[in-house]
């Protein structure tokens, strides 16, 4: 600092760099000790109780890895594990295809297409609450909007959230209607940061549309689709709310995904550290997923 | 030429058979809201012979409905304000300092993991120990859940907008006699703007949905959000789909609304916030 002659300036200089020395830790500060306080110790806390016998809330013994073993015998576990695979699997294979064919089909400017995307997403800003609410008002077997619509042409009506499969499906649908947005917006994204030559190219060699797509959009969007379809999967993966409103879980175990299993462990059959170290389990998983995503992200260099 | 036109026919059934399927199950809902119960019962009519208001007047005669909307309101606000102030700090601080021992990009890497952590796997300690604090049924105990997931959103979202803003305009201000701080408040905060209103849409809207923490950690109209609200409220009505549906309605209008006024930059804030996020 050359300006530092006059005291004034200097002492101003020193106050500011001796400030300047703790300020990195000072604006770090706050935000770490959140985060030591309400996610690291919480976790390490959830890997004391996993490994515990809880009666009324507290932890009267500990029982080592019994609870984990106990998740690998449970066949409810396995059920509810393979439920969340198919679950997961199946509603974001349709909603990567229906979000890539939007996204070709709205990637052009215009103030009416903007208007169309931005009421396209509707679904995924509504409170998934009450997207459970929205389905169960389709779905009602008495009321609902399918039976009125069976109704009007003559039809008995569907019973939906009654049988099984029907209802897991309904479940699929539900999570379709509201994540294909997401799906969409990503690839949009993704569609628009495209570069023009490849295109310009194969249109002077006069591709079709199908060719190009193909041979050029497809491979190009490819690391896109891969980075949107992890971060959706990783989130279905602990759907919870909607099937809450849904379901519960039900009819029988047809609905029900680990998450909510998780959840009655603990809350209604009072099993602290059977629920925790189950959660762990899932947790588990989801982070390995998470890895994979990260990855992905770093190789396209975000 | 009539390719085109064919082309331009198969674009519109395309794009409206994509809208109708994303309103209808809404619009549903908002006509179920304001039929009688005689008429959702018995006549099962697609649209609504006579409007009433008879479901809304009804889901507000009770207290509940107005706290669970304040509560809601509170918390989110309280939430998203403190995230942003401390996340931008700290997001300033990994993406300009290096700090000794390379403590930046440790903090960077386990903020990260924080975020990509399922919050799921935390529900249950920290249910216990919101109880041994007495802290459940509390405004508080969620506004500072929300806070630190948000935070570890907001830092994320921000370090790569700050990365973006180039050093020599804060060396500048400094050369001219600014703190670190007042550069970082004056010139760098203003320019991440953008940045800062994408975090803010974001993390408002999540915070806002928010259900399980919210399930587990509050029970009495003292703390329920608006989603806890409508969730217990179906669970004890069961069958009374007009008082459903307007709660449904009014569940999902604070957050319409929302969009609506951040229209502009909802889109950009969703798509950063899914990637980012």
């Amino acid at each position: 600092m050359a300006a530092a002659t006059t005291p004034g300036t200097l002492g101003r200089t020193l106050r500011g760099a001796g400030l300047d020395r703790v300020l990195p830790y000072l604006m770090l500060g706050p935000a770490i000790f959140l985060v030591l306080g309400v996610v690291v110790y919480p976790l390490i806390e959830g890997l004391r109780s996993s490994t515990g016998f809880f009666r009324f809330g507290r932890m009267v013994r500990s029982v080592g890895l019994d609870n984990y073993r106990q998740a690998f015998a449970d066949p409810a576990f396995g059920e509810a594990l393979l439920t969340t695979a198919r679950f997961v699997f199946l509603a974001v294979t349709i909603e990567t295809v229906l979000g890539l064919g939007l996204a070709l089909l709205l990637a052009r400017e215009g103030r009416f297409v903007r208007r169309i995307r931005a009421t396209l997403i509707l679904p995924m800003i509504v409170t998934p609450v009450v997207v459970g609410i929205v389905f169960r008002l389709i779905y009602a077997s008495d009321v609902g909007m399918l039976a009125s619509v069976a109704h009007l042409f003559g039809l008995n009506s569907p019973q939906i959230l009654s049988n099984g499969d029907s209802a897991f499906w309904g479940l699929v649908i539900l999570d379709v209607w509201e994540w294909t947005p997401l799906l969409f917006l990503i690839l949009l994204a993704g569609i628009q940061s495209l570069p023009v030559e490849p295109f310009e190219a194969a249109r002077v060699d006069g591709a079709g549309a199908w060719r190009t797509f193909v041979d050029h959009t497809l491979p190009l969007l490819r690391p896109t689709i891969l980075v949107a379809v992890t971060l959706r999967a990783i989130e279905a993966l602990t759907t919870f709310d909607q099937v809450y409103v849904l379901t519960r879980g039900g009819p029988g175990t047809s609905t029900q995904l680990i998450s909510i299993y998780g959840y009655q462990t603990f809350f209604q059959f009072q099993q602290v550290g059977y629920a925790a170290a189950m959660l762990f389990i899932v947790a588990l998983v989801v982070i390995l997923a998470s890895g994979f995503a990260v990855g992905l992200m770093r190789s396209r260099g975000r | 030429m009539t390719r085109d036109r064919l082309n331009r026919f198969a674009w519109g059934v395309g794009a409206l058979t994509a809208l109708l399927f994303a309103v209808t199950p809404l619009v549903w809902m908002l006509l179920t809201s304001v039929k009688s119960n005689r008429e959702i019962t018995q006549e099962t009519s697609l649209i609504p012979q006579s409007l009433t208001t008879a479901n809304y007047v009804s889901l507000f005669s009770g207290r509940e409905f107005s706290a669970y909307l304040t509560n809601s309101v509170i918390v989110t606000a309280l939430s998203v304000a403190i995230a942003l102030a401390l996340g931008t700090m700290a997001a300033y601080v990994l993406a300009r300092f290096r700090l000794p021992f390379g403590v930046h990009r440790y903090v960077g890497f386990a903020l990260l993991m924080v975020r990509l952590l399922p919050p799921v796997v935390i529900i249950i300690p920290i249910f216990l120990i919101a109880q041994q604090l007495g802290l459940l049924n509390t405004q508080l105990s969620l506004i500072v859940v929300y806070a630190t997931f948000n935070v570890t959103i907001v830092v994320w979202m921000m370090e790569s907008f700050f990365r973006e803003i180039p050093v020599d305009l804060e060396e500048a201000a400094m050369v001219d006699g600014d703190t670190r701080f007042t550069a970082f408040r004056r010139i760098v905060l203003p320019l991440a703007a953008p940045g800062l209103v994408a975090t803010g849409i974001f993390t408002a809207i999540a915070t806002y949905n928010e259900f399980l923490f919210a399930l587990v950690l509050t029970s009495t109209p003292a703390a329920e959000t608006m989603p806890v609200g409508a969730a217990t409220l179906i669970g004890r009505i069961n069958v009374d789909w007009g008082a459903m549906s307007a709660a449904g309605v009014i569940g999902a209008l604070p957050i319409v609304l929302f969009s609506v006024v951040v229209q502009r930059h909802l889109v950009r804030g969703l798509t950063m916030g899914a990637v980012k996020g």
